[in-house]
């Protein structure tokens, strides 16, 4: 009340009055910058941000798509805990992520160092390395499916021209089949984060190369001392985005094994689906993929809390 | 500055305008005047019987135009489930399966179309009964019921000098099976082709041995499961595995002549006379009952309806009811008849007309397969259908990629149909 009493007497002596044309064109700059990403932000909030705060009012309701939810409180969670196939889609997603974030690192890595040279026809085979990315999914895996044909598969028939006496069933058989999965997704990959690594060894200066050279460093130990180090920041961008796309994954499964044979390559997202989509219990589904987000939203901040500490020291 | 304010506004007005382009279109509901009818439907140009109830529809009904909605079969159940959350107006829904029809209906998504089905002409209809909802409520009509029979290509018998495969017992059907098996490698035909589709085994057991897929109980799936794996094991049919890593297509080993005798639904009756007229497969083909249980009187097989529905929210909801009741008619069934499609109406008329067809083949073991002594459902229906349906299925792939023995895989379903399921 005071406060209201005393305002008028007290405004006009403490601020002095400002030259009226600079906030007015403050203002406009202001609105019109915000008319730029206003379509941006409209489509990301229309179809990305109300969806997803509706998939999170949803995780805590029952609703069959059609008739009003009704709210179920934890419900679903509790569920979701004593659901045998969604906790083995937790487990297949690990593994699947476990698998294609490390060798899918290694394998762009590898290819980079191996492409970061002058060679006659380099361009060609960084675009042989990178045609896996641009070609259709479906197609990879269709035609790795055929490939890993454990009886007339061309994988298994140079195993054992290798030697091998019993090569694995792969994509029919229970233990192989997310092998085989990981594997094709390693080669689809790896081009696309080989271009990003190629991109990191460019803006290495090469002084420092050079510099270590005269010490009398080895290639091994340039490539530890010099090369790792200049490319930390790729390499966390790399393993932040193979780390959200692995826990992603769901068309490379759906079209190469369905989640099978049984559940061996059943994976979170198809879980999502077969029980949002398919079944009609779309609370339940928002809970997975709420579930899924917090997964991939603490392993990406763990990540940034171990890059920082890495760099502050 | 002139051009930075004309920018802004274009963005503004961009912004605003953008989402409102979405909320066009208005209602024009304008009955007794000519109408346009739009009917949901998959694959509209590999299903000819949908162009052909439309033509003759229209024909009967000169006022009203149907307007197809066309959906890829595969995305089929998820785009009309989308399609009708969504409030959308088509008018027709065709129902692809029973599941679907029972989730439709239980959200409360169909018109009732009880006064259609309760009258004296559908008494007739094949599989109506599985669509009756609540104790006595009807909110789709079959127009076409689709049973399983045993294809198989007469000259490789003739080649083989073995009698067709008339009243086989499952063992003879392996026997025969091994017995037509020939070649290696590229050359190699397989004595019988067993999909890879859960239903091959266990909805030809349920059917068979009077067992119940919803249950929870499923010994009596055992038996089968010996004999696909008995054929499989002599290399009589192609490997799960092989078939599944493959995506082979049933049609295309029928047609290459790859195989000698496929267990598969008449659908594919429909699709073996137009392959033949366009000259794509020139197979000599006949059609006989399911194999049948040792001791067994008489045909049991399986089979599943075809329906049309009407949109609680349909535009045009008069005319869409009378395009359910035509559909169901003799009139209707007539008219897919003529292409090779089974009616679910199927009077003395229709059967006549049915083979009549050129290319059909006529003798009278075909006809005795295409009138079976008792078709049970493929599935039972209920809001469980689809869950157990999910259990059912990754069994059956454990148990013929050879992940689980049949008896494991069998105490699993039981075991996850309980507590999954409940």
């Amino acid at each position: 009340m005071a406060d209201l009493l005393t305002a008028p007497t007290a405004a006009p002596g403490a601020a002095p009055s400002p030259p009226r044309a600079r906030p007015r064109r403050a203002r406009r700059n202001t609105l019109i910058g915000w008319s730029f990403i206003l379509p941006n932000f409209l489509g990301f909030a229309l179809l990305t941000l109300v969806p997803v705060a509706g998939a999170l009012a949803l995780s805590f309701m029952e609703w069959d798509s059609y008739n009003p939810p009704e709210w179920v409180g934890l419900d679903n969670f509790e569920r979701l805990l004593r659901d045998e196939s969604t906790m083995i889609a937790l487990r297949n997603t690990a593994y699947y992520a476990l698998g294609h974030v490390p060798l899918t690192m290694l394998a762009a890595l590898g290819l980079a160092l191996l492409l970061n040279r002058r060679l006659r026809g380099v361009g060609f085979f960084r675009a042989a390395a990178f045609f896996p990315y641009v070609t259709s999914l479906v197609a990879v895996a269709i035609v790795w499916n055929m490939l890993f044909n454990p009886e007339f598969g061309p994988v298994n028939q140079f195993l054992s021209w290798l030697g091998v006496d019993s090569p694995p069933g792969w994509t029919t058989s229970v233990d192989w089949a997310m092998p085989a999965v990981i594997l094709t997704s390693v080669w689809r990959d790896m081009g696309y984060y080989m271009v990003l690594f190629l991109a990191g060894l460019q803006a290495i200066p090469t002084e420092h190369h050079e510099a270590a050279r005269v010490d009398g460093a080895n290639a091994w130990q340039r490539f530890r001392a010099v090369t790792l180090p200049g490319l930390r920041p790729v390499t966390f961008l790399v393993l932040i985005l193979l780390t959200v796309q692995s826990f992603k994954v769901f068309d490379l499964v759906v079209v190469m094994t369905d989640g099978g044979p049984g559940r061996a390559t059943l994976v979170l997202s198809q879980q999502i689906y077969r029980r949002g989509i398919i079944e009609g219990e779309f609370g339940y589904a928002s809970a997975i993929s709420l579930v899924l987000f917090l997964l991939v939203l603490v392993l990406t901040l763990t990540q940034f809390w171990f890059n920082n500490r890495r760099e502050r020291s | 500055m002139i051009r930075r304010r004309m920018l802004a506004a274009v963005g503004l007005a961009m912004a605003t305008l953008l989402p409102l382009t979405a909320c066009g279109g208005g209602e024009d509901e304008a009955e007794g005047g000519p109408v346009e009818l739009t009917v949901a439907v998959w694959s509209l140009a590999s299903t000819p019987e949908f162009q052909t109830l439309f033509d003759a529809f229209h024909k009967a009904n000169p006022d009203i135009t149907i307007k197809p909605v066309d959906i890829l079969a595969a995305d089929y159940p998820t785009k009309v489930t989308t399609m009708l959350a969504g409030g959308d107006s088509t008018d027709v829904i065709t129902m692809k399966t029973l599941a679907d029809y029972v989730r439709f209906a239980g959200r409360g998504q169909l018109a009732d179309v009880t006064d259609l089905a309760t009258k004296p002409e559908s008494a007739k209809l094949a599989g109506l009964d599985q669509y009756k909802q609540d104790g006595d409520k009807y909110y789709a009509l079959p127009y076409r019921q689709d049973h399983w029979v045993l294809y198989y290509n007469k000259k490789m018998f003739d080649t083989a000098k073995l009698p067709y495969p008339e009243n086989l017992t499952w063992d003879q059907y392996v026997e025969a099976a091994k017995k037509l098996t020939t070649g290696t490698g590229d050359k190699k035909v397989y004595g019988a082709y067993q999909h890879t589709w859960r239903s091959v085994v266990q909805a030809i057991s349920a059917a068979q041995n009077g067992g119940d897929q919803l249950g929870g109980d499923y010994k009596f799936f055992a038996e089968q499961y010996r004999t696909a794996l008995a054929l499989q094991e002599a290399g009589a049919t192609q490997d799960f595995g092989t078939a599944v890593t493959q995506k082979t297509g049933y049609a295309s080993m029928f047609e290459s002549q790859k195989t000698a005798m496929l267990p598969m639904g008449t659908w594919f009756i429909a699709k073996l006379l137009s392959e033949k007229k366009k000259g794509t497969t020139d197979v000599d083909w006949g059609i006989a009952p399911m194999p049948q249980r040792t001791g067994a009187s008489g045909v049991t097989t399986f089979g599943a309806p075809t329906a049309f529905a009407v949109n609680k929210k349909a535009k045009h909801a008069a005319a869409a009811k009378k395009f359910v009741e035509f559909a169901a008619s003799i009139e209707g069934a007539k008219a897919i008849a003529g292409i090779g499609v089974v009616p679910a109406l199927k009077t003395d008329e229709v059967l006549q007309q049915y083979f009549a067809l050129q290319g059909m083949p006529t003798d009278e073991l075909s006809k005795k397969a295409f009138s079976p002594d008792k078709i049970n459902p493929e599935m039972p229906v209920s809001d469980k259908t689809a869950k157990v349906d999910t259990v059912l299925n990754e069994e059956h792939q454990l148990i013929m990629t050879k992940q689980k023995s049949i008896d494991d895989a069998i105490k699993e379903m039981e075991t996850r149909v309980k507590n999954e399921i409940g």
